[in-house]
């Protein structure tokens, strides 16, 4: 009972502190989201709605294009990532002369403020001037201009983030393979499994809880991406690159339409957790009711 | 008694009298003070030259001399904004002072966000610098002012959108003889469209044969920054006689050409098509390039011509740490259509963009007379010629004239001539309290536009019809 209550003191200034900078915020953009706000209208005052901002996002034809261009995004990079982050991991497990310099050397984006790794990374493809154009031109004959061509912006960007967050990915899937038992591993080796088999059938059902946290992590940071994308294209050509975090940025602060743009936020928080959900109903909840 | 003898006691006794003056100044300044010694009074503004200026130089000797210490926070364009804007809007008194862009002042001013600085001062007397005067200002200071005349913020740069040349290149004797026969011309500034899309596409095309780094013009084209959206409607669209946006602010707010407006007219339609066609032959960084970029490219020698903003054409001019066009710039009037500069000189119309800043007094914040102190003592005549040169800005009428500046000024081309002699015929951003918002909602139909997925009368009909929408909205449009 002591330990209870003391377990709930030692609690206490977290759950205050999340009350306070998380619940409440939240409860306020819930309620900001059913008014119509603009400060800057003839009317500045918070006026009721209903529902009428949740109806206009079905027809907001931006709002649809920059969700479909955020999962495009989220798609391709978690993807990338999770894979690329995979094999590096197993390529750590393994000896090899320079590891400890090339792991360190591979972590260094980690620290890196997004807004950092965005100027970096348009410096380095702005056209006539970034090093990336200028090699892709004399050694290949491409001509890359991220602000002509949407492909070109949207893979930059895919690119970057892959290669900023798949170190995240690769510590986290290096602790989920270190500790993994070898007996299984030795039994299906004994028992003729080859590599695959046992990457399918032992490796990966192993590490799914890490991976699915990993993934889990990845796709919510990736929904809500905004100062990478906002330093690199400002969501353009057009809006090739308007992700949904660049949009509700866009809605909220220059245009300060308040209202608007927290139903904006309402509803990404919403799918967000439904995608989370979906991923968890299909990858862990079968295996949890198993076990 | 000598003639050296004369000039010797003059001198001594001017310099006794202005150390007598100047000790009276700081004894003014130090007694003003007294009460707030210890208060730190904190700003918000853009990280530009003239607020680095004020940071580095300004602020330090406004503590030395009052006591009274000043935070400057310099940081980007947009996050100035945000940040400013949020602290005024929770009442929060975070900042005492607040960068009021010329084109913002209106919207500030509807939202009652800051404190009338003729009132406050005249309410103070106590607090009345000697040497500060309202009448010091130039024209610019008008766009800080209400419909009576009280000034909201004191001025602290202003340029012009200038066009921009490379002498060197003008003056080339070859490369003159080449462009008199290719046009039949005489290699000048442009004064018309025309003229300046013939020497764009020769200096393109000259570049190009002599595989040099070196294009016609510059295009502040970014496809997903609003940079290039103020090019079109700030420097490009008046010149073809499309003002304020194209929007009738006297005819309910229209912008479409169906209801009054001018936004997706046949002049608007003709100047973004001549704009995308200058893009189109400016260097491939154009449509990645904001107003900094533009200074960049044109810092580079990467470009014969083009509309460079006034803070960017003093460094690029000036300062040989940056520029490699240092001495070897001028500048003009933007080309204009037919009839465009008469509208202006008859005071209806502009060619082109008046640009500028000044520093606000938010009505939140909590140490309102050490700001006002220190608002008047950026705005004294004897500040200003050192921070002119050090960050090319005029705000005071009295700067042109200082020996200082009229030296500089041949640096620069004739830059302050510019704006002292034909400034009146630019202008600020039109007097809307909707800036941002239908800026920002039509700003991604005009990416579009400049990606090409939408031809230019199809893009601006949208654009019209989305500003149109959004000023309903707000409740300006009925």
């Amino acid at each position: 009972m002591q330990s209870k209550r003391l377990g709930w003191i030692f609690l206490a200034p977290t759950l205050v502190i999340l009350f306070f900078f998380g619940v409440l915020p939240f409860i306020y953009v819930v309620y900001v989201s059913f008014h119509q706000w603009n400060p800057f209208a003839v009317n500045p005052e918070m006026v009721f709605n209903g529902a009428d901002n949740f109806r206009q996002i079905v027809f907001d034809q931006a709002f649809l294009n920059s969700l479909g261009v955020t999962v495009l995004f989220v798609v391709f990079a978690v993807l990338s990532e999770l894979i690329l982050g995979y094999f590096l991991a197993q390529a750590f497990m393994r000896d090899f002369p320079g590891k400890a310099i090339f792991r360190t050397i591979h972590t260094l984006p980690l620290i890196v403020a997004p807004i950092i790794v965005g100027s970096v990374w348009k410096l380095m493809t702005t056209p006539s001037i970034g090093i990336i154009p200028h090699y892709l031109d004399e050694w290949f004959g491409i001509t890359m201009n991220i602000g002509t061509s949407a492909t070109a912006a949207f893979a930059t960007i895919v690119i970057m983030d892959v290669w900023h967050w798949t170190p995240l990915v690769t510590l986290t899937l290096i602790a989920a393979l270190v500790s993994l038992p070898p007996d299984p591993f030795e039994q299906a080796q004994i028992d003729g499994a080859g590599k695959r088999q046992i990457f399918w059938h032992i490796t990966l059902p192993m590490i799914a809880p890490a991976v699915v946290a990993t993934v889990f992590i990845r796709l919510m940071d990736a929904l809500r991406t905004v100062d990478e994308v906002w330093m690199l294209t400002g969501g353009g050509p057009g809006s090739a690159t308007r992700f949904v975090g660049v949009h509700i940025f866009k809605e909220v602060f220059p245009k300060t339409n308040y209202g608007y743009g927290s139903t904006i936020s309402v509803i990404v928080l919403y799918l967000t957790i439904v995608v989370c959900w979906l991923l968890y109903v299909t990858m862990l909840a079968p295996r949890n009711k198993k076990d | 008694m000598s003639f050296a003898f004369k000039i010797g006691a003059s001198a001594l006794a001017l310099t006794v009298a202005a150390t007598a003056a100047v000790a009276d100044g700081h004894a003014w300044w130090q007694k003003a003070a007294e009460p707030y010694q210890g208060v730190t009074i904190r700003g918000v503004t853009e990280s530009s030259p003239p607020s680095l200026y004020i940071r580095e130089v300004l602020a330090p000797q406004f503590e030395e001399l009052t006591g009274i210490r000043v935070d400057v926070e310099t940081t980007s364009w947009d996050q100035m904004f945000d940040k400013g804007i949020k602290d005024m809007e929770a009442g929060t008194g975070i900042y005492d002072m607040v960068y009021i862009e010329q084109d913002i002042i209106y919207s500030y001013l509807a939202r009652d966000f800051l404190t009338n600085l003729t009132a406050f001062l005249a309410d103070n007397p106590d607090l009345q610098a000697p040497n500060y005067d309202e009448g010091n200002f130039t024209t610019f200071a008008d766009y800080f002012k209400d419909a009576d005349g009280n000034l909201y913020g004191v001025p602290m740069e202003a340029f012009l959108k200038v066009y921009l040349y490379r002498k060197d290149l003008f003056g080339d004797a070859d490369i003159q003889a080449a462009f008199k026969e290719k046009t039949g011309r005489d290699l000048v500034p442009a004064t018309t469209h025309d003229e300046y899309s013939e020497i764009a596409q020769f200096f393109t095309d000259y570049g190009k044969e002599n595989d040099l780094e070196l294009w016609g013009t510059t295009a502040q084209a970014h496809t997903g920054h609003v940079a290039s959206w103020y090019e079109y409607y700030e420097s490009v669209a008046p010149t073809f006689g499309v003002y304020n946006w194209g929007i009738d602010a006297d005819n309910n707010y229209a912008a479409s050409v169906a209801n009054g407006g001018a936004m997706n007219g046949p002049e608007a339609v003709e100047a973004m098509t001549w704009w995308l066609s200058m893009r189109d032959i400016a260097p491939p960084e154009s449509p990645a390039s904001t107003w900094t970029e533009v200074g960049t490219t044109f810092g580079a020698g990467r470009a014969a011509q083009g509309l460079v903003y006034g803070e960017n054409a003093g460094w690029i001019a000036a300062d040989d740490s940056k520029s490699l066009v240092v001495g070897k710039v001028g500048v003009a009037l933007p080309p204009l259509a037919d009839g465009v500069l008469d509208a202006a000189e008859a005071g209806e119309g502009y060619i082109g963009y008046y640009d500028g800043g000044a520093f606000g007094m938010p009505h939140s914040s909590k140490n309102k007379e050490a700001t006002a102190l220190f608002l008047q003592f950026i705005a004294q005549n004897e500040v200003q010629p050192d921070w002119a040169v050090a960050a090319p800005r005029v705000t005071h009428t009295a700067t042109y004239d200082d020996p200082k500046v009229v030296a500089f000024n041949e640096e620069l081309g004739g830059y302050y001539d510019l704006i002292r002699d034909k400034g009146y015929l630019f202008a600020g951003a039109p007097a809307y309290p909707f800036h941002a918002q239908v800026r920002e909602a039509t700003a991604p139909i005009f990416y579009q536009i400049l990606t090409g997925d939408l031809g230019v009368q199809d893009g601006l009909d949208q654009m019209a019809t989305a500003a149109e929408s959004t000023l309903t909205e707000l409740g300006y449009r009925k």
